[in-house]
């Protein structure tokens, strides 16, 4: 297997220099670096993904990054600082909106100026603008194209950004963590008799889905669901999409129990209204049962760890018995903010909110996603987090201008009771209970419907809004509403 | 030669000049500019007896809501004007794109329209936009259709819902029936769209016809615009409401109604009267639903057919 490697190796060293003897000055030059690659004064040495020999002396320091999901995976790897500049869309995490943005379809005198040590592109820029790239090359900057067209790739992938960086051990541990992640969820669905069927929409147009080794098909298979489409072929070679068609998914009606579409691209999947509209659609048995879900792509498309985040939200689709249970947090201690973000999205089965790259072209009035300065990215709960805050459940706070969370703070009835209002549908019935305390709350009106509704109580007429709530009383009392949302 | 070479000029400089003042309708100017030189060869005789309405809106990719409303529209337009050809249009070429992608539904634009019409030897021409105000979309469309002016007998632009007083004090009586009985605590909240147009103050007169037609407790806010929410939390907190009805102010219940409106988003109207304690309901109908508001846009095709407007 080595031999075969290094024999490949060698075939295409002979190609580089035999194309570089009869072409331009340049690819001279990249052909006397190639043959000094044999000798190992190099520490990093790969071939990319446009079969470019890469070999650097050390790792990169002043990185311009052009595509999305390197910029992402860069700053997973724990990089900042070296990250100079990143692509037009690139915004997760929210630390790249600090960055300088530079564009493929630009100027690369740009990127030049810039002096970066390494440009990050993928295969897509050397096709749409060979120019951009070649003139950079030019000029001894190393561009680096990477892009891993299937999910068996992603580990290459990941470990040469990190050999590029420097961080191969980073790498080796964030996969590890990464699959350890994907594997809990396998485990807690694996042995599930009653598998859900799913059919996974990524193009509203003509109905196509996706291929079986792409990673939403892959997604699907580790967060225990059966897909429906398991007999399709790629539109075109080496495409993640694939035709199905009205047919199909009609013929199999009452056969599939959720029905995904991934959003978030051009021409991608519908949103949940124009799905359940469609003509002929009220006979599928996820739209009967309001199983239609919507996905963003970034994190079930795209090669990043926040892919992980997408096996676990198709998880909670289709199992949220089990992922959304919400007795598992039963216990006498007082609940944080934290825990109360994660158990109301939970409870309220909302999908984890992912920005795309067109939410911060206008601002925002309220929160701002991302912008909590005490609730890290890397946060275990930093997407439940945005979820309940994003969605109206629950609120920051501004102070001088930057938002905080105080996401390790306890949680007062008072507060609760609000949070309770905002996810449920609570009519006055003007019962008027007397709550002798109801002065020293803020939300007065709330807390009044609540108790007349007997969702909260009073203790011989004392509501006590500033006494904090324990995560038992928590979760008693959303069972309680369960109907009513 | 020369001739052909000045006509050629010409047609460049106009050509040029649309296309520097037009944004939005950039694209359908250059597609009318080359339907121009199809149409210019053929030279299609008019036929005095063909006459048509244009029913131009936004659109929607939404089926359900857009049969309810634009289709309800038209359908009313036909059936009171039979002698017409009723053709279609929308404004939002995004929406055309993906019905004919999608759906496999061909919408024109304006200027699509505007061609065909000529083309297939229309004499008269009547427009009925089914915008809500005098804005910008507006705007755009009576721009789109001074192209056309020379190329029919007669090409007259309806005025869109509120634009005389009269019509805000028919809109006030055509909604009120729509509205749900209020309590004094309980008030009915419409949400416009807003726009950075002077047209903009539209809103604001809407909600003082409201009060002058004493209809109670409603209010007027905008997305886009003023009145904005937090001047509408205002009256409600002076008139002490602790009930809101939120209905959308806009022809179609579509994005705006069912998220910035009544999604659960820590911006939706409903998402944040609810944090303020108010019992919030939400009405998901457009206006262009209402059998009154249909109504009103037929009065306007009416008056721009027995010409008093434009």
């Amino acid at each position: 297997m080595f031999h075969k490697k290094i024999a490949i190796l060698i075939c295409t060293l002979i190609l580089v220099v035999s194309l570089g003897a009869c072409t331009s000055n340049n690819q001279m030059v990249s052909s006397k670096d190639s043959q000094e690659a044999v000798n190992t004064e190099y520490e990093i040495s790969f071939i990319d993904d446009m079969g470019e020999e890469i070999k650097l002396k050390e790792p990169c320091k002043r990185i311009i990054s052009l595509y999305s999901a390197h910029t992402e995976n860069l700053f997973s790897l724990g990089l900042d600082d070296e990250i100079i500049g990143v692509g037009k869309s690139d915004i997760y995490p929210v630390a790249a909106l600090k960055k300088d943005v530079y564009d493929y379809k630009s100027d690369p005198e740009k990127v030049i100026a810039a002096q970066p040590d390494l440009v990050l592109i993928r295969p897509f820029i050397n096709r749409k603008n060979p120019d951009f790239v070649e003139t950079i090359k030019k000029t001894g900057i190393t561009v680096v194209s990477l892009y891993p067209d299937s999910f068996e790739k992603f580990d290459d992938y990941i470990l040469k950004l990190g050999k590029l960086t420097g961080k191969d051990e980073r790498a080796e541990e964030l996969l590890t963590e990464f699959y350890q992640n994907i594997n809990n969820i396998t485990e807690k669905t694996k042995d599930i008799e009653q598998k859900m069927t799913v059919y996974f929409e990524s193009s509203e147009n003509d109905y196509r889905t996706v291929t079986l080794d792409s990673m939403p098909a892959k997604a699907i298979e580790y967060a225990g669901g059966i897909n429906i489409a398991d007999d399709v072929k790629p539109i075109q070679e080496g495409s993640s999409i694939a035709p199905y068609g009205i047919e199909k998914i009609l013929e199999n009606a009452d056969k599939i129990d959720v029905f995904i579409s991934q959003r978030g691209v051009m021409n991608a999947g519908g949103n949940y209204h124009s799905i359940i509209i469609r003509p002929g659609f009220d006979a599928i048995k996820a739209v009967q049962n309001d199983r239609v879900y919507v996905i963003n792509q970034k994190i079930i498309s795209s090669p990043t760890f926040r892919y992980y985040k997408g096996v676990r939200e198709i998880a909670r689709m289709m199992y949220p018995e089990i992922f959304d249970n919400i007795e598992v947090y039963k216990s006498d201690d007082k609940i944080t903010r934290r825990e109360m973000a994660e158990l109301i999205v939970k409870f309220t089965h909302k999908g984890i909110y992912v920005p795309t790259s067109k939410y911060y072209k206008k601002p925002h009035k309220g929160h701002t996603y991302g912008f909590f300065e005490d609730v890290k990215w890397t946060d275990k709960y930093y997407d439940y987090i945005e979820t309940a805050v994003m969605s109206g459940y629950m609120e920051g706070f501004k102070e001088d201008n930057k938002e905080y969370f105080y996401p390790n703070k306890t949680v007062t009835r008072d507060e609760f009771a609000k949070i309770l209002y905002l996810i449920g549908d609570f009519k006055a019935n003007n019962k008027n209970t007397k709550i002798l305390d109801l002065d020293k709350a803020q939300n007065q009106k709330i807390i009044q419907v609540l108790v007349d509704n007997n969702i909260l109580e009073c203790k011989d007429g004392y509501f006590k809004p500033n006494e904090e709530i324990t995560c038992n009383e928590a979760v008693d009392i959303l069972n309680k509403i369960k109907d009513i949302k | 030669m020369r001739k052909i070479l000045m006509v050629l000029l010409v047609a460049i400089l106009v050509i040029g000049s649309f296309t520097a003042c037009t944004t939005k309708a950039d694209s359908s100017a250059k597609a009318n500019a080359e339907e121009n030189k199809e149409a210019g060869d053929k030279k299609v005789e008019k036929d005095p007896n063909k006459k048509a309405i244009l029913v131009v809106s936004f659109g929607t990719s939404y089926a359900d809501t857009r049969k309810v409303t634009i289709e309800a529209c038209e359908e009313k337009i036909a059936k009171a004007f039979p002698e017409y050809d009723v053709r279609r249009a929308f404004t939002s070429q995004i929406i055309i794109d993906k019905l004919k992608k999608r759906d496999n539904i061909i919408v024109d634009n304006p200027t699509e329209a505007f061609t065909k019409l000529r083309n297939e030897g229309f004499s008269k021409v009547y427009v009925q936009p089914l915008h809500v105000i005098n804005g910008a979309e507006y705007d755009d469309l009576v721009n789109e259709a001074r192209v056309f002016e020379e190329e029919f007998d007669k090409l007259v632009l309806g005025r869109p819902l509120l634009t005389s007083i009269d019509d805000y004090r028919k809109v006030v009586a055509a909604l009120s029936e729509e509205m749900p009985e209020r309590a004094d605590n309980e008030a009915v909240v419409f949400m416009g769209h807003g726009t950075h147009h002077d047209a903009n103050a539209a809103y604001a007169c809407l909600d003082y016809v409201f009060e002058d037609e004493d209809e109670k407790n409603v209010f007027v806010g905008t997305v886009e615009g003023f009145p904005e929410l937090d001047t509408v939390i205002k009256k409600l907190e002076k008139n002490n409401i602790e009930k809101v009805t939120l209905m959308p102010l806009m022809l179609v219940a579509g994005d705006h109604a069912q998220n910035d409106m009544a999604g659960d988003e820590e911006d939706s109207w409903k998402m944040i009267l609810k944090g303020k304690g108010y019992e919030v309901d939400t009405i998901l109908r457009g206006l262009g639903e209402f059998s009154k508001i249909q109504d009103l846009y037929i009065e306007h095709l009416k008056t721009a057919i027995e010409g008093e407007t434009h």
